[in-house]
Order: C-alpha cells, then sequence, then structure tokens
C-alpha cells in the first residue's frame, strides 16, 4: 500500500520535474526571436527603434497572412502582397535590403497590443488612421499608402442596387474595426434599421454570407474588391455597390514618441510616390541615375550633385542612408508598380491613389 | 526559582514555533506582494511607454457599435453597451439553467429506468455528449446545424404555422404589450397560484386525502394568465416572413440559439449523472416504503425520491450552474452579444485591454459569487427542511 | 429473452409507449449515424487532410521523433500497468483475460485500426505493428520487474525509469521543431499533459495552504482559488492574448503556446487544489495523530502520510481534471489562435477543393470522434481505478 502511494507520488513528481524542464528549454527553442527582442528592449532605453532595427539587422513587420491583394501567403509560405511591399519597402530605405523583414501575422483585434508591446516596429496592416487610435493607442499613423473607404458588397441575385434600399438588412462585419462604427452610423443617417453582426474572421463572415445569413457584407471597398476576386461561387455571384460612405486613410503605425524611427519610415514611403512622380522604375533607375542632369532627381537618388564647391551628395539627416531612395526603386519599385504588382490584378482603380498631377492626392513633400 | 525562569533552556525566538510560523506567513505575503509588485510595475512601465489609459474613463467613449436585437443607439456610452451585454449573459445563464435542470432531471431519471430502449437512449446521450467539448458543439450548432442545416429565409420552416425556422433565427409567437406588463402580469398570476397551492396542501394535510394541490396550481395560474390576458385584452402575434427577415412575435437571434443548444444539451449531460448519483444515494429504503404504501411509479418519484435527491444534488447542481455562466462566454465565438463579446469588440474599437476585460472577469466573478450564494440559501433551506 | 423483454421493455401500457417512442429515437438516430458513416458522408475530406489534423504543419523529417515518443509512451504504460499490478485472487482464464482487455482497449484500438485504414500507407500499418510489439515489449519488462530479475529494484526507481523514457523522448521533439509547426491533436494532447504536469505542484501547495493553520496562508490560497473559480476560462485566454505582454517584461515575448500554458496551468491548479483538498478532508485525523505520536514533524507527517493517502484517494477527480483539461484546450484555439484540432477542422472545409460543400458535418465527426474516444476511454479507466481503489465502499 505505502509503496504504491509512493510510486504514485514518484510518477507525478518524476513528470512535473520533467515537464518543467521541457517548458524551460522550450522558451530556449525559441530563442531567435527572445534574444533579438532583448537586443531591441535594452537599445531601446537609450535610443530609437531605428537603431534597434539596425542592430537587429532586419525588421519585424506587423502584417496579415490572408487578404488577397494585400497580404497573402503563397505557395512557398512567403507573405505577397501591397502590404507586404510596403513592410519591404521600409527594410530596402533603413537597412539597404528589402528582404531583411520579419513578417509577423497579426489577428486584428491584437495589432495595436502588439505594437505597444513592442512584438513589431512597424504596423503595416491595412489600419485605418483616426483620431482616437492616434491619440489611445499609443501609436503614430504615418504617409497612408491608400485611400480607401468603406463599401457595401451584396449578392448579385439580391437585387439591391444602391445602399438606402437595403431596409432593415442583416450587415456582417469583422469584429473590432472602424467598420462596426462606419456602417452602425450610415444606418443612423439613412435610418436604414440594420442589424449589423460583428464576427471574429474574415472566414466566419464568408461563411456566414454563403449560407445566406447576411445581406450585406460591409467592409473597405479594397478588401472587399479582393474578397470578391477570392469569392468561391465566382466574382460575378458577388456585387459591389457603387456607394462609398466614409474615409479609410490606410496608413503604417509606429510606436507614439519615437520621432527618429517615425520619420525613417515616412520617407521610405514617400520616396516610392516621389519615384512615380518623377517616372523612376525599378527598371530604369540605374540608367536614369547615370544618365540624368536633373539636379531634383539626382538629389533623390542619393547621387552626386555638382554644385559651386564640387559635387556633394544630399545628407538632409533623415537618418537614412542617402542612397535610401534608389534602394527602395531599385529592389521594391515606386508607388505605381507596387500597386499595378498587387491591386490592378483585383480590378482596383487608381481613383484617389493616383498622383497629384494626375487627379489623385498623393503628394510627396519636396526632396531637397 | 526566578533563576530557573531565564533558564537558558527558553526557546530562543528564532526557534520559537510561533515566530517561524508567523516568519513563514510574513514571507508567503512578502512573496506574493513583490510578485504582485513586479507585475505591476512592469504594468506601468509598458502602460507609459505608449499612453495607454489604465482606469475605466473608457466606458464614457461612444461605443460607435450596435447590438442586434437592441435599439442601443452607436453613440451611446460603452457603459451603456457592457449592460446590455451583462444583460444578455443573464439572458443566456437563466433560460439555458432552467432548460438543462428540467432536460437533465429527465434523462437522469431515464438512466435508472426499468425500461431497457429508455435507460439506453440515457445512457448513450450521456456518454456522447459528456465526452465532448463543448466548443465543438457550439460550433456544431453554429456552422453546421443553423447556417447548414437550417433554410435560408426565403424557404423557411414553418412548423404549425407559428413559427417561422431559418438561419437567420427562430421566430415564435409572442404577446403584444410592454414587457414590464406581461412580467407583473405572470407574477401576480404566480403568486395567487402560490397561495392557493399553499392552502390546499394545508387541506391535504389535515384532511389525509390524496392531493393535487400542485396540478390546481398550475390550473390556477393558467387560469389567472388566461384571465388576465382576455380582461386587458392582450394580444399576441404570429411571426411572419416579410421580405428577408421575419416581422411580429419575438425573434431569437440565431447565435443566441446556437448557444443556449449547445449550453443546455453540454450542461444537462453532466446534470443528469448529478441526478442519478443523487437518486442512488438516497436511502433504498425510502423507495421500499414508498412501495410499501402502495405509492405509484410516478408518485414514488414526485413525493419520495426526487426531493430528497435534489437535497442531495443541490451543492453539485449548483457548480454545474456556476459552469454553466461561464461557459456562455464562448458565446462571443459565434458572435452572440454578450459581455465578452462586448468587450473584445471595445478593445478592438481602441479601449485599453487590461482594463476593459478586468472589468469583464469582475462582472462574472460577481455573477458567480450572487449565484454561489443563491445556492446555498436553497442548500440551507432544503437542509432545514429535513428537520 | 421473452420474460426479459416483459421485464424490460412492457411492463404496462406507459412503458410499452415509451419503449416504442425511445425506441425509434434510438432506430432513427443509428440509422442516421450508419447512413452517414457508411453511405453519404465523403470521408475525402479527412484522407487528403490527416496529417494536418493529426500533428499540423509538423515538418516531415521529424516526425520520426513524434512516433518514437509515442512508441515509449505505450511501452512505459504498458511496462507500469503489468509491472504495478500485484497478483490477482484467482488468475482469470486467457478468454477472460482477452474480454477484459477488449472492454478496456477496444476503443482505442478500433480507433487506431482506422486511422491506419484512412491513412492507407505501409508506413501506418507498420507503425501500428511497432506499436503492439513496444506494448508486448512494455509487458515483458513489466512481468520481468514482478517476477524475478528486477525485483529488488525500488519502486520510485522503477516507476522513474518508465517516466523518464516517454518524456525524454516527447521533450525532445518538442525542442526540435519550432512551435509555430506544431498544430492538430498533437497541439491539444500537448497542452493538456504540460498544463496538467506544471499544475500539479501549484495546486498541492494550494490545498495545503488552504487547509493551513497559518491564517495568512489559508487566506492567500483561498483568494487565489476562489477568484479563478469564478472566472471563465476563455475570458482568462483572452486576457492573456491581449495583455500577458503588459505584466511580464517585453524580453520574454510569449507566443501563443507560452500563453495558453500559462493560462491552464494557473487555472488547472485551482480546481486541482479544490480536488486535492477533498481527498486531505477524506483522512482520518488518526491518521496525522498517529504521525504526532512517533515524533515525525508536520513536514513529514503531511507529505510521508496525509498527502500520499489523499493524492491516491482522489486520483479519480485527478484524472477528471485532466479529461476537462484536455477538452478545455479546444478554447485555446479560438481566444490564441492557435491551431489546434477543432480549428484544423473548421479550416480544412475552406480549402479551395471543399469550400461550400457542407462537409462541416464531416470534418466535425472526426474531431469529435478523437475527443471522444480519448475522454471516454479515461473516465472509464478513472471508473475502474476507483472501483479498484473501493474509496467510496471502505
Amino acid at each position: 500500500m505505502k509503496s504504491k502511494s509512493l510510486s504514485v507520488l514518484a510518477v507525478a513528481s518524476a513528470a512535473g520535474l520533467f515537464l518543467a524542464g521541457c517548458a524551460s528549454t522550450e522558451a530556449e527553442t525559441t530563442t531567435p526571436a527572445a534574444t533579438q527582442t532583448t537586443t531591441t528592449t535594452t537599445t531601446e532605453a537609450a535610443g530609437s527603434m531605428l537603431d534597434s532595427v539596425i542592430a537587429a539587422g532586419s525588421v519585424r513587420c506587423g502584417t496579415r497572412d490572408a487578404l488577397p491583394g494585400f497580404a497573402v501567403l503563397n505557395d512557398s509560405g512567403e507573405h505577397v502582397g501591397f502590404d507586404s511591399d510596403f513592410c519591404r519597402v521600409i527594410a530596402a530605405a533603413v537597412l539597404g535590403d528589402a528582404n531583411a523583414v520579419e513578417m509577423i501575422d497579426l489577428e486584428t483585434a491584437d495589432r495595436f497590443t502588439a505594437l505597444q508591446s513592442g512584438a513589431i516596429d512597424v504596423l503595416v496592416r491595412n489600419t485605418t488612421w483616426t483620431a482616437t487610435r492616434d491619440g489611445s493607442e499609443g501609436a503614430n499613423f504615418l504617409q497612408p499608402t491608400f485611400y480607401d473607404g468603406q463599401g457595401m458588397m451584396v449578392a448579385s441575385d439580391s437585387g439591391y442596387s444602391k445602399i438606402s434600399a437595403m431596409d432593415g438588412a442583416i450587415i456582417c462585419v469583422a469584429k473590432g474595426t472602424t467598420t462596426e462604427g462606419n456602417a452602425a452610423l450610415e444606418s443612423s443617417r439613412l435610418g436604414l434599421n440594420w442589424e449589423i453582426r460583428s464576427f471574429d474572421e474574415t472566414d466566419l463572415i464568408l461563411e456566414a454570407f454563403l449560407a445566406g445569413q447576411c445581406d450585406g457584407w460591409s467592409s473597405d471597398v479594397s478588401q472587399l474588391t479582393g474578397l470578391r476576386s477570392a469569392y468561391p461561387n465566382g466574382s460575378d455571384a458577388l456585387t459591389i455597390l457603387p456607394e462609398v460612405f466614409s474615409k479609410e486613410p490606410l496608413a503604417p503605425a509606429v510606436l507614439d514618441g519615437d520621432t527618429a524611427w517615425a520619420q525613417a519610415v515616412n520617407w521610405a514611403i514617400l520616396a516610392t510616390i516621389q519615384a512615380e512622380e518623377f517616372g523612376i522604375t525599378s527598371a530604369n533607375v540605374d540608367s536614369i541615375r547615370d544618365t540624368t542632369t536633373d539636379v531634383g532627381i539626382l538629389r533623390f537618388l542619393g547621387a552626386e550633385v555638382p554644385g559651386s564647391d564640387g559635387a556633394a551628395v544630399l545628407d538632409p539627416n533623415l537618418s537614412l542612408p542617402t542612397d535610401f531612395a534608389y534602394q527602395v526603386v531599385k529592389q521594391v519599385g515606386n508607388y505605381g508598380e507596387i500597386f499595378a504588382r498587387h491591386l490592378t490584378p483585383l480590378g482596383l482603380d487608381r481613383g484617389l491613389n493616383s498622383l497629384w498631377n494626375d487627379g489623385g492626392i498623393l503628394y510627396a513633400p519636396p526632396y531637397r | 526559582m526566578s533563576p530557573q525562569l531565564s533558564t537558558p533552556s527558553k526557546v530562543p525566538f528564532f526557534r520559537d514555533i510561533r515566530t517561524l510560523k508567523w516568519a513563514l506567513q510574513i514571507l508567503a505575503l512578502l512573496a506574493v506582494f513583490a510578485m504582485f509588485y513586479w507585475l505591476y510595475g512592469n504594468y506601468q512601465e509598458n502602460v507609459a511607454k505608449s499612453s495607454i489609459q489604465t482606469d475605466l474613463r473608457f466606458l464614457d467613449n461612444p461605443a460607435n457599435f450596435t447590438i442586434p436585437g437592441n435599439d442601443l443607439d452607436q453613440s451611446q456610452p460603452v457603459r451603456d453597451a457592457f449592460v446590455e451585454g451583462f444583460l444578455n449573459t443573464l439572458r443566456v445563464a437563466f433560460i439555458g439553467i432552467a432548460l438543462a435542470t428540467i432536460l437533465g432531471t429527465l434523462i437522469g431519471i431515464a438512466r435508472l429506468s426499468k425500461n431497457f430502449m429508455v435507460r439506453t437512449l440515457g445512457t448513450v446521450y450521456v456518454e456522447l455528449v459528456r465526452n465532448l467539448p463543448l466548443l465543438l458543439l457550439l460550433t456544431f450548432m453554429n456552422l453546421a446545424v443553423v447556417l447548414q442545416a437550417f433554410p435560408r429565409i426565403e424557404n423557411a420552416w414553418l412548423p404549425l404555422d407559428l413559427f417561422v425556422v431559418s438561419n437567420r433565427g427562430i421566430a415564435i409567437p409572442w404577446f403584444i404589450g410592454s414587457p414590464a406588463q406581461l412580467g407583473i402580469g405572470i407574477l401576480s398570476a404566480a403568486l395567487l397560484a402560490f397561495v392557493v397551492a399553499k392552502i390546499r396542501i394545508r387541506q391535504a394535510d389535515k384532511t389525509g386525502k390524496q392531493d393535487r394541490a400542485w396540478l390546481v396550481g398550475i390550473a390556477t395560474f393558467v387560469f389567472l394568465v388566461v384571465l388576465i390576458w382576455l380582461l386587458f385584452g392582450y394580444g399576441w402575434e404570429l411571426p411572419y416572413v416579410d421580405g428577408r427577415g421575419t416581422t411580429g412575435g419575438l425573434r431569437l437571434d440565431p447565435s443566441f440559439f446556437a448557444l443556449v443548444a449547445s449550453l443546455v444539451i453540454y450542461t444537462s449531460s453532466h446534470i443528469a449523472e448529478i441526478v442519478r448519483g443523487s437518486i442512488l444515494a438516497v436511502s433504498r429504503g425510502q423507495g421500499e416504503a414508498a412501495d410499501a404504501i402502495a405509492l405509484s411509479g410516478s408518485q414514488k418519484m414526485r413525493l419520495i425520491i426526487l426531493p430528497q435527491a435534489f437535497r442531495i444534488a443541490m451543492p453539485a447542481l449548483g457548480n454545474q450552474y456556476l459552469n454553466l455562466i461561464k461557459n456562455s462566454s464562448l458565446g462571443a465565438t459565434i458572435s452572440y452579444f454578450e459581455l465578452t463579446q462586448i468587450a473584445q469588440i471595445t478593445v478592438g474599437n481602441g479601449s485599453p485591454a487590461v482594463p476593459a476585460f478586468s472589468l469583464t472577469l469582475l462582472v462574472y466573478l460577481a455573477i458567480s459569487l450572487v449565484t454561489s450564494l443563491v445556492v446555498n440559501f436553497f442548500n440551507r433551506r432544503l437542509a432545514l427542511v429535513e428537520r | 429473452m421473452i420474460t426479459w423483454m416483459r421485464r424490460n421493455l412492457f411492463r404496462s401500457i406507459t412503458d410499452t409507449i415509451l419503449t416504442v417512442i425511445s425506441g425509434s429515437i434510438l432506430g432513427y438516430v443509428i440509422f442516421q449515424v450508419f447512413q452517414f458513416v457508411f453511405i453519404t458522408g465523403r470521408w475525402e475530406i479527412i484522407q487528403v487532410n490527416l496529417k494536418i489534423l493529426l500533428v499540423g504543419r509538423f515538418p516531415e523529417e521529424l516526425m520520426f521523433l513524434v512516433g518514437f515518443s509515442i512508441l515509449a509512451t505505450c511501452f512505459s504504460i504498458a511496462s507500469l500497468a503489468s509491472g504495478m499490478n500485484r497478483p490477482i485472487d484467482q488468475p482469470p482464464t486467457l478468454a477472460g483475460k482477452l474480454w477484459g482487455l477488449f472492454q478496456r482497449f477496444g476503443l482505442i484500438i478500433a480507433t487506431s485500426a482506422f486511422l491506419i485504414v484512412l491513412a492507407g500507407d505501409m508506413a501506418a500499418v507498420l507503425f501500428g505493428a511497432y506499436v503492439v510489439l513496444s506494448i508486448f515489449a512494455g509487458r515483458l519488462f513489466g512481468i520481468a520487474r514482478r517476477n524475478t530479475p528486477l525485483k529488488r529494484l525500488p519502486g520510485w526507481l522503477w516507476v522513474a525509469i518508465n517516466a523518464t523514457l516517454p518524456l525524454v523522448l516527447i521533450f525532445l521533439t518538442m525542442g526540435q521543431a519550432a512551435l509555430e509547426e506544431w498544430g492538430g491533436f498533437l497541439i491539444n494532447f500537448y497542452l493538456a499533459v504540460v498544463s496538467i504536469a506544471l499544475s500539479f505542484p501549484l495546486g498541492v501547495m494550494l490545498a495545503l495552504g488552504r487547509r493551513s493553520t497559518l491564517p495568512l496562508l489559508r487566506w492567500l490560497s483561498t483568494a487565489y482559488i476562489e477568484l479563478i473559480r469564478g472566472a471563465p476560462l476563455f475570458v482568462l485566454l483572452l486576457l492573456a492574448g491581449v495583455a500577458l505582454e503588459f505584466f511580464i517584461p517585453a524580453s520574454i515575448a510569449p507566443d501563443a503556446i507560452f500563453r495558453a500554458v500559462t493560462v491552464f496551468t494557473l487555472f488547472t491548479a485551482a480546481y486541482l487544489a479544490e480536488v486535492i483538498r477533498g481527498g486531505l478532508q477524506s483522512i482520518p485525523k488518526g491518521q496525522a495523530e498517529a504521525g504526532k505520536a512517533l515524533g515525525l514533524s508536520t513536514f513529514r507527517i503531511t507529505f510521508l502520510i496525509t498527502l500520499p493517502q489523499a493524492l491516491r484517494n482522489v486520483i479519480p477527480a485527478q484524472i477528471g481534471q485532466f479529461i476537462s483539461l484536455f477538452k478545455d484546450t479546444t478554447l485555446a484555439g479560438v481566444a490564441l489562435s492557435v491551431f489546434d484540432l477543432l480549428n484544423v477542422g473548421t479550416a480544412i472545409t475552406k480549402q479551395d477543393d471543399y469550400l461550400g460543400q457542407g462537409l462541416i458535418y464531416e470534418s466535425l465527426a472526426f474531431v469529435g470522434l478523437l475527443f471522444w474516444v480519448g475522454s471516454y476511454v479515461m473516465s472509464r479507466e478513472s471508473q475502474r481505478i476507483e472501483k479498484k481503489l473501493g474509496v467510496g465502499i471502505r
């Protein structure tokens, strides 16, 4: 009797010991991430996130893995899309290597916490810039990469042709996003009495939509376009209504109170816009740099500009390498190229996202 | 004598068992405090780094979302949304507990039936459901039953033409009038019925005649409800399909249905086991005595066995009720707007996570406390009846 | 037969009606299940995704480690079971033995056979054969301990040897593959085993604390236990998902599994403490008094006399706790996006080949089967141990 109870004890304690051992080594197996974060936090006290990114040799970019056009995982496990390319733009500008990115997939509800806790360096995950988020989430929003608006998608055979006709409809949205509030506002503005249901994941909305539990699917038009293109019953089964009822500037965000890092990310993005304005693409950037005499372009690409006291390179003290724009355009491309690569195939127009001299609102401050 | 009192044989204070005991406790307390201090320090540091709120001010911000089946305006404060979520949690809890108790008791009795078929059915139900994760049942109810098996609204099922069943919810006939009127009417009817039943019981006790007190009570209740209904001219309305929704009656949200159904199925399988164990625990002599005075099977169950069984079962039942209430938080996974879902949404919309979820936990804790107080109260009441 | 029927099915008119009603319900359900399993069910979705359901995206080249840990676990359980059994009064006949085995393990064997058939390749068959071999080897090892060669081995060493083997292998497996690659059923099992093992010492401490004569300790333990027991596990997991990083230094950088293990451990410890407290309360006072009479210290009385007996008495309840933890690991899937069996089960119905075909029944049925077999077998074993311990009967 006694020996038996003893052995039971022994099993238990042995199991406890071993599993405790497991747990501690398990923490060790994840060291790549862990050590990296350690270096981040130690340097953080001293300086900017920029220094820690340079020290770590890679940018930790908060993104997602399943939004067609913006960020999806391809067959070989790489992140592909508009947002993913802007992660690469940042890496190319800061580190000179577009591939020095660690893509970290985040749930919608976790994205700000990840930013606040320092688990990511920058958030590029189609996030709308709003005053509350800028103010109370500890996030600092930068140059928007995409000007979007919230729209409504319905089944083509539903007979809805405009939003104001959707009285008493059931509208499905993603949980914890600005779309919930916008839809509620629109409903009360038009007196439509919508029933708004919010779901954890787009997968669940898709399921509910397929089963006919929702009349409308409301989200940013860019997202709707991507989701429509991947709809299992074919994209013709869905219609995106023409009205857009909100302003959704999708912008990257960094942690509040870190000017150097914010500046670096901001100018990396502005460089893609400026490059398009100059007509510089990844294909012609080398030849333009070698042949052009335009001082503005030479400055922008970080080439030597002949001056009165000899040739000089413009260093605006952005804490970026002087050739960052060259690296961005060479390795990733200009804004137009990125857009054409990922969003045009979905059927999205440039629209608002054209250059300012082309009817859009993309406008980069002068580089001088 | 006096030199002996101060002998060196006096235990030094550091080996005095009382000192040691207190030292141990203070050490433990210090360790706990140190841990909390560490956690709190980290929290302060992390929060200060990014200017996040740590208080409950967020409750005054506009909610920015609406709740299905509720006229909460999106400009009302988060506070109101939390209250609404709390009420929804209570709704699920009340209905779930009532249905699970009834179903669980029936199945518990069925498992002890002398009838082989009934017994087998009960056993299969309990063994099947008890060993499945609740979340699996909930997912099944939501994805497989509501979304797949229920028809679209265009070809909704209309059982008896009283209900409208579709994957947009279940509409049931409902009376017209304010909930307060309904509540007062039903309450007063129930009170009167209770008094009538009590009088009948007293009479039965005096005369020793067979009583049907509770039957009479229920009859009185129904009669009174109908009477009030007719007198005050309440009506009721049937739901019907109207375009892409239903009009009239009371519409139950599909997620409400899925949540309540899976909670009831899961909890009833546990309650059935408790009821079965308690019935077995009622001493055999009680049943034999009932047989000896020639009570019928149902009388024996109703009057002799079950009252005693419930006395035994009460603490365990209370635990199951608590579990059901806590498990109702899973409603958030299928988009039912209860407390947890509200917390998740408002955190996603910019409310600070730690205060919002702490508040949620506190509310659950309060519900648990009140529930266990109520269960304890009944427990004591039942125990007193025995003597 | 007819008497049996009359007695059990048709005692009276009401009884007959009940028989007919419940019989038809039962018949209908059985018919539906049969039809679903053998005729209408389209099981290729399970067949194609079998690996991802069982182990997630676990790297192919490390699969042998998982295999070895399973073999080692089977070996150890078999050797412990046969090594610790004291000879029974009347040795049962071979047929009786087989029947007992069938009752206890038939379900597991059938499920394993089913999985092998689903996998449908030679490797799976071979692996099944290895499992059987390792069980036999374990039995031989156990019998060797019970009879001659290893008889003088002390009990704790014997248990330690048997526990070390699988745990070392499991631990090796975990060390090899990155945690993000884990998934499927393996993760549910892993979460449950690790959490219960970690929560055990904490639970014992809390139980002792709650029964302590020292008021401060008692209050602290009681407060912890009641606070945790009043909170829903799901909300705790959500809180850990968004807020854990606020409370620990950023250098720890918890991943989802770490969060899940933390919450499950802290949560289970409170419940385990109550179970163990129940066991401690069931020990007669005389035991501790006898210890005192022998001049043992409180520490020794607790750890040598009362606690071992208490733990032994509540083994069934501890298994019950393990079962509910095993089922609750699914919550980590929704709260922390861990790629657990239930998550995989719903995700595979959204693959391009299967989307919108209503295959959720097939996939949830398979997920349910694995959970059900696991919980059912464990609860049956727990009932068997309960009977063997005879706790309630003495």
